[in-house]
């Protein structure tokens, strides 16, 4: 028998398809990988979640629904070919399992279609290998549209055995086809391309988190999270565990609004933070921010009186005749449970002591 | 996202889950529902080699009437198809299923099936929501309500079951003492090995028997248990003990199985004695 052109059932067609699913694969491991690794380490919560909803969703989505189902069921909806084949050659790579895996070159015989040459890999078991051998004939079966997926049929009909024993094959010349992409290297080198391509794409989107954070671990007096100066002349500064709002020359925090103002912008974000402590002086706010953990004790700083401060500074320094006050500090502690606010004003002529609920109604007073 | 909105979250997406199943299994749409069952013939059974593989199980030919053309068509177990043949005989009825549409797709079973209804999926989503909602339960109302939620259910599905397995055990203790016995000899001794994932050796031995029943029936059969030192059994005269009407449910040792049922179900008592206590527990601490 003759054989046709072997080129002409290459795979070439899958091969674009391929590639480029190799690519997008290796894009979303890397950007996955980077997002859930970099958002573990800055405990950024959008950062993790990308890093495990984009594999979940690429792998479920579009790898399974869009690409792997809709490719099985294409290949499940050939009907297999049942063909007579020549070994023209056999080598059986050893090992310590019973099935070794053997490498068939076979001249394939399709009763209504040229012939082919294919070279397959298939596992033999020990016990059976000496029943194939050089010019043997064997039954194959083989997806019409993939030749090279040919595969020898260990247990045919009895109608295939009887013509097996009695069929004579001829040799068909020529290379003969393997189920290899051509573009194994390629595909790798797409593969890691895209990973880095996704780990650059996460890198350069949130540049500003995780660097800014990275610098942070390095020198643990700067903040894990800083933004710039939100006006001209205030600097704000959050870090994981606090946030501050130094004011510049020439304001204070008993100004109207300033104070408030300050607050908001220490509190702004996706997660309202609760806070522990929360320190007032007339240029600075501080606020140490409660641990992530659901238990610990807390109170929205946004929730203080904060107009009603600069009245309450005033009662803690006329109550007690401090003539000109040099200097002032808001307290608010909510680390025992029950909101306290305090209110301190040191002139020269001594301490004054003013301490309120969270709703700023004065509890005590005391001077020295 | 704290934890209770995520859980909230699991529960109704399983939910949406497992009504879009059942709701798939009423239109008779699921896969399962689709399937086309079909019953075959076994024609030939082909004597193992000893020393090879169980992969595959014992080697047949079978036949059965394709419904669409009406022809006979002739099949083996070649490659992956479905369900191990391990006992076999000329002229069993065995169960093939398909695809529509693709005969080419079969699959066998070791009895002919009855057609499914496709509920294995959604229920399991529905398990899903029902592991959601203990773990919500726990988390709302203290740890023991997982106790409860997790031991309770299972009790009483115990408990409704045991009847069953109580008469289940019975009937086959019957059917242990009416087996027919008969010579057997073990014909081949199927021998696989394979190399895990961290290099170590596994060997898998596979005794295989035959046995002529008193009608005549010539049946080859894996025969995993009750046989003592397996690897070296080849060429071994042994005693067949199987129920008359189908061969396929035989023993080496009667006596051994007759223990083995009433261990089944001193086990299943135990497992509901330990659910209900576990459950108890549970409300104890609440």
């Amino acid at each position: 028998m003759n054989s046709s052109t072997p080129t002409a059932y290459r795979p070439e067609t899958r091969t674009a398809t391929n590639l480029s699913l190799g690519f997008l694969t290796g894009a979303v491991i890397g950007a996955s990988l980077t997002a859930f690794i970099g958002g573990c380490v800055v405990e950024r919560t959008p950062l993790i979640a990308t890093g495990l909803a984009l594999p979940a969703a690429y792998g479920l989505l579009f790898l399974f629904l869009l690409a792997t189902l809709p490719h099985r069921a294409r290949e499940a909806a050939v009907v297999p070919r049942t063909a007579l084949a020549a070994i023209e050659s056999l080598e059986a790579f050893g090992g310590e399992a019973s099935d070794v895996p053997v490498r068939f070159e076979l001249s394939v015989a399709p009763d209504d279609t040229p012939a082919f040459r294919v070279e397959i890999r298939q596992d033999v078991n020990l016990v059976e290998l000496p029943d194939y051998r050089r010019r043997g004939i064997v039954v194959v079966e083989y997806p019409p549209d993939r030749p090279w997926k040919t595969r020898i049929l260990k247990r045919p009909t009895p109608e295939w055995e009887d013509r097996a024993a009695l069929a004579q094959i001829d040799s068909v010349p020529g290379p003969a086809m393997k189920d290899e992409t051509p573009e194994g290297c390629l595909s790798g080198l797409l593969t890691l391309l895209g990973l880095l391509l996704g780990v650059a794409a996460v890198l350069l989107l949130f540049r500003a988190d995780l660097f800014d954070s990275h610098d942070a671990e390095g020198s643990a007096p700067r903040p894990s999270v800083t933004s710039s100066p939100s006006s001209s002349s205030s600097t704000i500064t959050v870090t994981s565990a606090t946030g501050t709002v130094a004011l510049g020359p020439g304001r204070s925090m008993l100004d109207k609004g300033e104070l408030r103002e300050a607050v908001e912008s220490l509190t702004q974000g996706a997660d309202r933070r609760r806070a522990l402590t929360v320190v007032v002086q007339n240029r600075l706010l501080t606020v140490v921010f409660s641990p992530t953990d659901l238990r610990t004790p807390g109170f929205d700083p946004r929730s203080l009186p904060y107009d009603r401060v600069p009245e309450l500074v005033e009662e803690a320094g006329t109550t007690l005749g401090v003539g000109s006050p040099r200097s002032w500090q808001l307290t608010a502690d909510g680390v025992s449970g029950s909101l306290r606010l305090t209110i301190v004003v040191t002139g020269g002529g001594g301490t004054g002591t003013v301490q309120t609920d969270g709703q700023g109604n004065v509890l005590r007073r005391s001077g020295s | 996202m704290g934890w209770d909105r995520f859980l909230v979250l699991w529960c109704a997406g399983w939910g949406v889950v497992a009504l879009i199943g059942y709701g798939m299994s009423l239109a008779g749409v699921t896969k399962a529902q689709r399937t086309v069952r079909l019953t075959g013939r076994i024609e030939r059974v082909r004597p193992p080699r000893h020393g090879g593989s169980r992969t595959g199980g014992i080697s047949v030919v079978v036949t059965y009437r394709d419904p669409a053309s009406g022809q006979q068509v002739t099949v083996t177990n070649d490659g992956e198809r479905g369900e191990m043949i391990t006992v076999a005989w000329e002229g069993r009825e065995v169960g093939l299923s398909h695809p529509p549409g693709r005969p080419h797709s079969y699959r066998f079973s070791n009895t002919p099936q009855e057609p499914g209804r496709g509920l294995g999926r959604p229920s399991f989503a529905l398990f899903l929501v029902y592991v959601g909602l203990v773990v919500l339960a726990a988390l709302d109302w203290g740890w023991p309500c997982a106790l409860i939620g997790f031991g309770g259910p299972w009790a009483l599905m115990g408990a409704v079951h045991l009847p069953e397995a109580v008469r289940a055990k019975n009937r086959r203790i019957e059917r242990l003492a009416a087996m027919d016995t008969v010579p057997g000899h073990v014909v081949a001794v199927l021998k696989d090995v394979g190399v895990d994932e961290d290099g170590d050796t596994w060997t898998t031995i596979t005794p295989v028997v035959s046995f002529t029943t008193r009608e005549g029936t010539a049946v080859t059969a894996h025969c995993t248990s009750n046989l003592p030192d397996p690897a070296g059994a080849y060429g071994r005269d042994v005693t067949v003990h199987h129920t008359p009407t189908d061969p396929a449910d035989f023993t080496l040792d009667p006596a051994a199985e007759h223990r083995s049922q009433k261990r089944d179900v001193t086990f299943h008592v135990l497992m509901c004695v330990v659910l209900v206590a576990t459950a108890v527990t549970g409300a104890a601490l609440l």
